[in-house]
């Protein structure tokens, strides 16, 4: 495997698109995301430095949170499916528990001695330091915002009772604006324990059937948080000038006429002047290889969301860093249900929902927002599937106009109004005609990599389009028009400066977002 | 003979495909019926949505019916081209920016309105002149039947009339609920930057359930070569202020000027006066593809307002016309207006600029605004009408503002000021959108206060129906955002459903700025930037 990807590297590097090596990265595994992360009641996790990789080919020096190992310490648990924690990744392991669970991480500090003590802020909770067999003893030594680890290994141990379903950031307290710029920052997600209802079943790789709890109204339970799938994305930026100064004090060798500085208090984290914007602590095009990708060993968690027409995903957005992002969602809006896991609720009917509709939901440092998107095509007054009278095709409206009869059909949440509409007047495949467009000459369109290969969704209505002609100028990869052929959107920071990565396009807080046909399974374990 | 005729019959065919495929390249799209709207003319008015049937005439077989809703509407057409001009900035200097300039409704651009136009308008040949922008003649110039507003569809007129001519901010755009919109985009190529082989594509920014193939976006579908034509068909989407854009290189075309604005008008403007605009929004609920039922749909637009008794304001649809504006379907009136802006912020590097004309690598990470825009222009620019205007174009009045191209002829570059002017007593809406590609922007109000009725083209409202708008002196906008501000000139208003105004604002010279100080200023002079005047009369 090792050879392979070596192999793969030393060709990309001689392709002038940066494109060119979106591709091929993305051939070593079709590759989705979930929200994975570890689970359990008692974390020991470590602080500890690395290097994270971009797609420029630079290694920054970071620091990052990360599981402890030893004799003494239990291996991690993980979900939804299994994965690895590093004693350092960027983010910091996700920790995922019960409503109602008593929480407690212990925190090793093994950073560089410069780097002084560390610590971990958890906002939303209730957070404890003492030692939980003794609670009259603090654990740690005195800090500014909470009590931290001591350099040199110290230990502090944090107690929270994750009393609030949703999503929530984690991060350093101490000297913050260098620590969580190195990359000490992760997420707590805490699942719901009332949720009955819902009356979907939990996703695949889900982690639960709703983002929070019941609400019980006068007359009814509901549940306005239930979710088919879900999405973690964590948006960072990096000036790779900070991480220089930093290793420069971490690596230095004392020696004759060297004095090597014993504090990073030094390190400049102003004038600020980000090249590098992250996603789950990688760049585009990495962000959308696997979880887990052994390639990023210090980076595990990537942004790669996909979905099937009509399916609610849960979207969960943590700001770090220290500049707001306007995270841009193509393809429909979000239904923003909470903000820092506190559901926004009508005033006059606590059942009800108020949080805004949102197509551009921006992060704020420290703030986290949970969200439900869905795509289905409706209202678009043409058949996403190109069917026409005759071709064996059903839609059946339900009470919400969708197919929802036969979870198994090809157009299985097609928006049935719009069924054998046709788009084209006089189509060169066999796809409903009479429409009203006529599509230009494929000569002189230039396809993107994520293109399907007709405005149809599927492979199936894609082949008759098309017909037997391959599409101009080359078959897609990344979105075989024969086996998936689905609709690609791209959710993106809209400081468009933000979609690069030290200069270069496309690169920085980008993903594509695909809407896969219902008939294409969705892997969201690697 | 034989041996000729073989070579003969594969060079004809070849000849012939490529006829034909130049013969599609620049096409122009506006088919004046569609089945959904098969008498193409101007909408009627909406009481509810009329049961019916669509009549869809395949290429093979016979005609079919499809059951369908009629709730009025219209085809609506419009054509832009995609290339490089030049915009004036307030500094005087002029400044190389990539665009879209309009290709129909060219007299409505100049004037500032939406270039949108019924599709028999649209079809109408374009008959000013007596030259295009380059000096060439335009055949069918005819002073005697004027009518600037025409689509320019000869290909060589539309490259006489679309290389460098973007406007700053693009062709406005402007749908009713209901509609079809043919937008089509013509690429005619960057005339300072023959390196570029640059395709461009139209993002219209926010339609929920897009499709990838009309969404825009390069690398998820298709973009349009130089030399070619892309028709992007659309249903509108519900009503709010929108906005669209390239999305080639965004951090290229949109620092360079590729945005403009879009919004679509509710069909609650098309309610006839013998209906409460309450009621209207109750019938709307019968068509699934308009009702917004919360408890069935996450994603719910408009919810009916929270309401005990029907005291809202009948409707103003009266002989094809709108009386009574409102921004959203809100069933209540509480979004009505008297005169709207649509207001696009945006910040303009002049380094960058400079650098996408010279062929130079271009620093991303280093983007740093120096100019800041309403409407493709900085204050005093932002409230002036003055400019070099050409007479010989043909256009009468004109708020453009004009700027020199480098073959030294003049183009309207920024067709809308952002002067807001305003009657004691009425309501202006806001229809405010931000693609800036580096910062977050501030735009407060100094002495009339703003309302937010809805953010990202959708109204503020909780699924309770009850109205969530906020007032405050200024608003924040990053990149890709957009909301409706109400700046009410009224301080007191009677009951519903008339509204009316009891004690009226003083008349003056009021203000909108931004309190980001170092922002009011172009680029090196001390004072401008994100400002502009609101005048009460």
């Amino acid at each position: 495997m090792s050879d392979f990807k070596m192999q793969i590297q030393t060709s990309a590097s001689r392709l002038l698109p940066l494109l060119a090596v979106a591709l091929i990265s993305l051939l070593t595994a079709t590759t989705w995301a979930a929200v994975p992360g570890i689970t359990g009641q008692t974390f020991n996790l470590t602080a500890q430095q690395s290097y994270v990789t971009q797609p420029d080919g630079a290694a920054v020096y970071s620091w990052g949170y990360g599981c402890a190992t030893g004799a003494n310490v239990a291996a991690p648990s993980f979900l939804p499916f299994p994965g690895f924690c590093h004693p350092m990744q960027v983010p910091g392991p996700t920790l995922i528990v019960n409503e109602g669970d008593t929480v407690v991480v212990t925190l090793t500090n093994n950073l560089p001695a410069a780097a002084g003590n560390t610590s971990i802020l958890f906002p939303g909770f209730q957070v404890s330091t003492t030692d939980p067999s003794n609670s009259a003893v603090q654990t740690g030594v005195q800090g500014l915002l909470t009590r931290e680890a001591a350099s040199g290994g110290g230990t502090v141990t944090y107690t929270f009772i994750a009393n609030k379903p949703g999503t929530h950031s984690y991060y350093s307290g101490t000297q913050s604006d260098l620590q969580v710029e190195m990359g000490l920052y992760g997420a707590v997600v805490v699942l719901p324990k009332n949720v009955a209802g819902c009356s979907n079943s939990k996703g695949e790789y889900s982690l639960a059937v709703a983002a929070y709890d019941d609400l019980v109204g006068a007359t009814s339970t509901v549940n306005p948080s239930c979710y088919d799938r879900e999405y973690l994305f964590q948006f960072a930026e990096m000036d790779p000038r900070i991480h220089t100064q930093a290793e420069a004090i971490a690596t230095c060798a004392a020696g004759p006429g060297v004095i090597c500085p014993t504090t990073m208090q030094t390190v400049a984290t102003e004038p600020y002047h980000p090249t590098y914007f992250l996603i789950n602590g990688r760049s585009m095009p990495d962000d959308m290889d696997a979880n887990y990708a052994p390639e990023y060993p210090a980076q595990p968690y990537n942004g790669n969301p996909h979905m099937h027409p009509g399916d609610l995903t849960l979207v969960r957005v943590i700001g770090t860093g220290r500049w707001q992002h306007p995270f841009h969602e193509h393809g429909n809006h979000v239904r923003v249900l909470a903000r820092d896991g506190n559901l926004l609720l009508s005033a006059s009917d606590s059942t009800k929902l108020a949080g805004p509709l949102l197509f551009t939901t921006t992060t704020t440092p420290g703030q986290a927002l949970d969200g439900i998107f869905y795509w289905t095509g409706k209202g678009l007054n043409w058949d996403i599937y190109g069917h026409k009278p005759g071709d064996g095709s059903v839609c059946i409206p339900d009470a919400n106009g969708y197919y929802t009869a036969d979870s198994g059909a090809l157009n299985y949440y097609e928006w049935c109004a719009d069924h054998d509409k046709p788009l084209e007047t006089h189509p060169y495949g066999s796809v409903g005609s009479g429409g009203p467009a006529t599509l230009p000459d494929a000569n002189i369109l230039a396809d993107g990599a994520w293109y399907g290969g007709s405005p149809y969704l599927g492979p199936d209505a894609t082949a008759n389009a098309v017909g037997t002609s391959p599409i101009p100028p080359a078959g897609t990869v990344v979105n075989s028009p024969t086996t998936e052929a689905g609709y690609a959107f791209m959710w993106h920071s809209h400081n468009e400066r933000e979609i690069t990565t030290n200069d270069i396009f496309p690169g920085g807080m980008l993903m594509m977002m695909l809407v896969d046909p219902p008939v294409f399974h969705i892997n969201e374990a690697q | 003979m034989r041996k000729s005729h073989h070579i003969w019959l594969p060079v004809l065919l070849v000849c012939v495909g490529t006829a034909i495929a130049s013969a599609q390249s620049f096409k122009v799209q506006c088919p004046a019926k569609t089945s959904l709207h098969p008498s193409g003319t101007a909408s009627a008015s909406f009481a509810g949505p009329v049961q019916g049937t669509i009549s869809i005439h395949p290429d093979f077989g016979s005609d079919f019916q499809l059951a369908s809703n009629d709730n009025g509407g219209a085809v609506k057409c419009q054509e832009v081209s995609g290339g490089d001009g030049y915009a004036t900035m307030a500094d005087g200097t002029q400044t190389y920016l990539f665009g879209f300039g309009p290709l129909s409704g060219l007299g409505l651009i100049a004037n500032g309105q939406p270039g949108t136009q019924l599709a028999d308008d649209f079809n109408k040949p374009y008959t000013d002149g007596p030259n295009f922008f380059n000096g060439q003649p335009n055949p069918n110039y005819d002073p005697g039947a004027p009518n600037p507003n025409g689509a320019i569809t000869d290909v060589a007129a539309i490259m006489h009339t679309g290389v460098m001519n973007a406007n700053m901010p693009a062709p406005l755009i402007a749908i009713d609920e209901d509609d079809e919109l043919f937008l089509t985009l013509t690429n005619v190529g960057m005339i300072m930057r023959p390196d570029l082989f640059e395709q461009h594509t139209i993002h219209f920014h926010g339609y929920p359930n897009a499709s990838s193939f009309y969404d825009g976006v390069p690398d998820a579908s298709v973009a349009i070569n130089i030399g070619g034509s892309f028709t992007y068909y659309y249903l509108a989407p519900d009503a709010g202020t929108y906005f669209w854009h390239c999305h080639i290189t965004p951090p290229e075309h949109l620092q360079m000027g590729m945005v403009g604005q879009i919004y679509v008008r509710p069909r609650q403007n098309r309610v006839p006066s013998g209906m409460s605009v309450y009621q209207a929004l109750v019938n709307a609920q019968g068509d699934l593809r308009i009702a917004s039922n919360c408890s069935k749909d996450i994603l719910c637009s408009t919810p009916l307002p929270a309401m005990t008794t029907d005291n809202s304001p009948t409707g103003g649809y009266s002989n094809g016309t709108a009386t009574k504006m409102y921004a959203y379907n809100d069933g209540d009136g509480s979004t009505r207006y008297d005169h709207e802006y649509p207001i696009q912020i945006h910040g303009f590097d002049p380094n960058f600029h400079f650098v996408g004309m010279t062929f130079n690598p271009e620093g991303f990470a280093d983007m740093k605004d120096k100019y800041f825009l309403l409407n493709g222009r900085s204050y005093p620019d932002t409230v002036n009408f003055q400019g070099n205007w050409d007479t010989s174009y043909g256009t009468s009045a004109t708020p453009a503002l004009y700027t020199q191209v480098s073959d030294g002829t003049n183009h309207p570059s920024q067709p809308l000021p952002t002067l807001i002017q305003l009657k004691q007593g009425e309501r202006a809406l806001l229809r405010i959108s931000d693609l800036d590609v580096t910062e977050f922007q501030t735009l407060a109000s100094v002495g009339i206060p703003m309302q937010v009725i809805a953010l990202n083209a959708r109204l503020l409202r909780d699924e309770a129906g009850n109205n969530m708008y906020y007032n405050t002196n200024s608003i924040t906008l990053g990149g890709g955002e957009s909301l409706d501000v109400i700046l009410d000139t009224c301080t007191a208003r009677g009951p519903a459903p008339d509204y009316a105004c009891t004690t009226k604002m003083p008349t003056g010279k009021y203000f909108l700025y931004t309190p980001q100080l170092d922002h009011l200023s172009n680029d090196a002079e001390n004072f401008g930037g994100l400002m502009t005047e609101v005048v009460v009369n």
